[in-house]
Order: structure tokens, then C-alpha cells, then sequence
């Protein structure tokens, strides 16, 4: 069996890749080791609207509902609403990520990509140290498939860049561990997702809650794997739904754990191969978002093989353009979220709560960096020396 | 006296992939949707156990 390109898994970043490589021309292989694609969802299933100008996917049954903002509870409850009118807020989707994933699996089918399902990659296949293909176990047989590019789409445990030779190892400071209820008969009506900050209810993290409508919500809990013990997520998830005066009366559908990375841009290409999705760190440091950069990603990387395909070279040089790519599109964003980040874990719960009061009636439609400055200094001037390196870094964005 | 390895509990580890991605020595990878320890790779540093969500792993004499 000989592909241009095989993608190691079904997920969101892998199925765009070989949706886009496969218009673009080439021949495309999808394996994923599990029965089917979408299961289990292991996601809070938020996603930016933006996605509807992508035209990535089509119909509306991947939709769960639409979110019209955020509100977010500082450490002592003091609400901040991010409303949709406030510049640069981006409305969002729930999405049902089993349906999402199908839907974009379905489209890279139609675009004539080969899909091969129970099927695990369990190593490259090298000539001379250059990667070929894959080695896959599928029921008892194991077998190779040639390929001149392998993608790896095998998500936050990839292997297939450490076999590479890519250190996609993440310290424990740069994931975020997560357990999540999906919980039914909730009653409440919201459009708005909700966050919940603090260093008692989730170290170096945050609980959410985003609605999927019917008195559905996804309530989740995401601790950095450096200031968690074991199994903190799942008990202080727990605890925080217990004392909800709503959530406390749902009735439980589905319980999953998670894994986010919240790391540093990496290196995503060597001769053959491409990182996308979680494999490539493609997350939101701040937020642990990681699905509309590995749509963005996951199509930069099918255009780029598209491109190799026709030349037939395959080395590192001409699969580049996909990280200068991608380093564009939103690469320097989450390296400043990165570095956000890092900050913000300095923040203790006092900062958080002075934060949230300056903000609380802050006008974000009226949104400057200047005034959104005097707001916060203006009640609290102590948030200056917590602030500046926060400005520090704003400062040298702008240089 | 050998040192105590991670050992993964079947019946709790929901294979979110978590622990596999912070080994440090990549003692661990997923099969058949359940987290497995190569015990000769494992240099006992806990990372695992602690970023478990669900308390799955723990340190065992093997």
C-alpha cells in the first residue's frame, strides 16, 4: 500500500489535513485506532463562530447551542460579563464533538481521503533514517503503509514525534489535567458560558460550564498537572458541583477526564513528517481552546502537502512553509498567551478579586487598553505592580 | 530492593493520555484505550500519579 500521505488520527486537526492534502491532490490515508470516530469525546466543546466563514463543515447537527458571552467568577464571586458587544469578544458554539468530528471526517472522505478504522500506528517506518510510512496493528496483523509524508494527528500523547525525535514531552506545568460532567436536567436557561477562578477551586485552572441547551451544560474542571495530586480534578469538581445551587440537582450523562496542553510552541516539521492539533501544541495556553487552531493548522498543513505532492519532495525545507504558516495565522498569539500565562499564575486570589471589582462595571464596549488601565488602577493601585509585566509584554508586542 | 513503579488501575483510568504526555521517559502509551506502564522504563518520579484527574495510578513494588 503506497499513499502520498498517511494521517495518524481521526481528530478535528488530522481530518482537515487530509481533507485539504486530498483536494489539493494527493492520495490520503486516515488511520485511527479507534472504532469510531468521535468517541470517546474527551472536550469541553467550545468553539469560536468564526469557524462559519471556513466553510469546513457543513449542516448544523454538530450544534448544540450558541453562546453569547462569558461570565467570570473571581475567587470571591464578583461577576465580570463579557458581553458580545464587547470589541474583540467572540460569540461562540457548543458543539457535539462526536457529530463535529464525523462531520469533518466525512469531508475529508469526500474529498478522497481513505479512512481505516481500528487501526493503530505502533511505529515509523524508516529507510536509511528517512521515514517511509507507518507500522500499524490492525486486529492481529500487523503490516506497513508507504507513505512520502507522515502526518502526526495522534493528539496530546503523540508518539509519533518523539519517534521522530520531535521532544513533545510536556512538563507538568505546561498541561492542564481535567475531568468534566456533561450534566442533563439542569434547571437553568443561559447563553452565556461561565468560568470560575480560583486557587481553592482550581489551582493553576479553571471550573466552566458551557450550555448546551435543553438543561444540558458541560461542567468542567482543567488544575495544571504541576500544582495537582492525584485525582484533585475529579474531587474538586465534585465538591464545586455539590454546592452549585443548580448544578447539584443534574443528572449526570457522561463523565470524561482530560489532558490540555497549555505549552509553548514546538517544533512541527522534519523531513516527512508534520505535527497538527494537540500533537503540535496547537492549544490555547489561557484558555486550553484548542479547536479552531487545529482547523486553521490542519488546513495550512494539507495545502503545504499539496504543494510537496506536486513538487515530490518531501524534506524539511518545503514542508517549513506549514510552521512559518501556522507561526503566522496564530503562533505569536499563543506564545504571548504562553507568556500571559505565566504571569497569571503569580496572580493569588486577592489580585483576582481586586481585578474582577475593577472590571465589574467596566464598559468593555468602550474597550481601550488606556481606560481599560484606569479602570483597574484607578479602584485598586495596588493591581499596578501586579500589572506591569503584563503591560511590559503589551508594550513589546507593539514595538 | 527494586524501586516502586507506576501502576495504572484498569477500572479507573478514563485514557485521557495525560500521564503519557508528561513522562519523562515515555515509559507510558495507551492500549486498547487504557493507560500501560512499561515498568523498565518507569524511573518512579510520580508525575503521573500526580497528574492523574482520577487517581488512577499509583506507585507499586513490582
Amino acid at each position: 500500500m503506497k499513499y502520498d500521505v498517511v494521517v495518524v488520527g481521526g481528530g478535528p486537526a488530522g481530518s482537515v489535513t487530509a481533507r485539504f492534502a486530498a483536494e489539493a491532490g494527493a492520495k490520503v490515508l486516515i488511520v485511527d485506532r479507534r472504532p469510531e470516530i468521535g468517541i470517546p469525546v474527551l472536550c469541553g466543546e467550545g468553539i469560536s463562530q468564526r469557524i462559519d466563514g471556513w466553510g469546513m463543515l457543513e449542516g448544523t447537527d454538530w450544534i448544540a447551542s450558541k453562546m453569547d458571552g462569558a461570565k467570570i467568577f473571581s475567587p470571591d464571586d464578583t461577576l465580570v460579563t463579557l458581553s458580545k458587544e464587547m470589541a474583540g469578544n467572540e460569540t461562540g458554539y457548543v458543539v457535539y464533538r462526536d457529530r463535529f468530528d464525523k462531520e469533518l471526517a466525512r469531508q475529508a472522505g469526500k474529498a478522497g481521503a481513505k479512512l481505516l478504522l481500528r487501526t493503530e500506528a505502533v511505529g515509523l517506518k524508516k529507510k536509511g533514517g528517512k521515514i517511509t510510512g507507518v507500522e500499524v496493528r490492525q486486529d492481529n496483523d500487523s503490516f506497513f503503509i508507504d507513505a512520502d509524508i507522515v502526518v502526526a494527528a495522534d493528539g496530546v500523547e503523540s508518539q509519533i514525534g518523539k519517534w521522530a525525535g520531535i521532544k513533545t514531552t510536556l512538563k507538568p506545568n505546561d498541561l492542564e489535567t481535567c475531568f468534566q460532567y456533561t450534566l442533563s436536567n439542569v434547571d437553568y436557561e443561559s447563553d452565556y458560558c461561565e468560568f470560575y477562578l480560583g486557587e481553592k477551586r482550581a489551582p493553576g485552572g479553571y471550573i466552566w460550564s458551557f450550555p448546551k441547551g435543553n438543561g444540558m451544560f458541560n461542567v468542567g474542571i482543567g488544575i495544571l498537572a504541576s500544582l495537582s495530586t492525584p485525582g484533585l480534578p475529579k474531587k474538586l469538581i465534585d465538591q464545586f458541583i455539590q454546592k452549585h445551587p443548580t448544578y447539584k440537582n443534574g443528572t449526570p450523562i457522561r463523565v470524561l477526564s482530560g489532558a490540555v496542553p497549555v505549552a509553548k510552541p514546538i517544533e512541527t516539521v522534519a523531513d516527512n513528517l508534520l505535527l497538527v492539533g494537540d500533537s503540535a501544541r496547537h492549544s490555547d495556553p489561557i484558555t486550553g481552546g484548542g479547536l479552531t487552531t487545529s482547523l486553521e493548522g490542519g488546513k495550512i498543513a494539507g495545502e503545504i502537502i499539496g504543494q510537496a505532492v506536486e513538487k515530490q519532495q518531501f524534506n524539511i525545507e518545503i514542508l517549513q512553509p506549514y510552521e512559518t504558516g501556522w507561526k503566522k495565522t496564530f503562533g505569536q498569539k499563543l506564545l504571548r498567551n504562553y507568556l500571559v500565562k505565566e504571569i497569571m499564575l503569580d496572580f493569588d486570589d486577592k489580585t483576582l478579586n481586586m481585578l474582577a471589582d475593577s472590571l465589574k462595571n467596566y464598559k468593555f464596549e468602550e474597550f481601550s487598553t488606556l481606560s481599560l488601565v484606569k479602570a483597574l488602577v484607578l479602584k485598586h493601585p495596588t493591581l499596578l505592580m501586579k500589572l506591569k509585566p503584563l503591560m511590559k509584554l503589551s508594550e513589546k508586542k507593539g514595538k | 530492593m527494586v524501586n516502586p513503579k507506576a501502576y495504572v488501575n484498569k477500572e479507573i483510568c478514563l485514557s485521557c493520555g495525560g500521564c503519557v504526555s508528561v513522562c519523562p521517559q515515555n515509559a507510558i502509551q495507551l492500549k486498547n484505550m487504557i493507560a500501560f506502564v512499561n515498568a523498565s522504563k518507569c524511573n518512579s518520579c510520580k508525575i503521573c500519579v500526580n497528574t492523574c484527574p482520577v487517581a488512577a495510578i499509583s506507585l507499586k513494588e513490582v
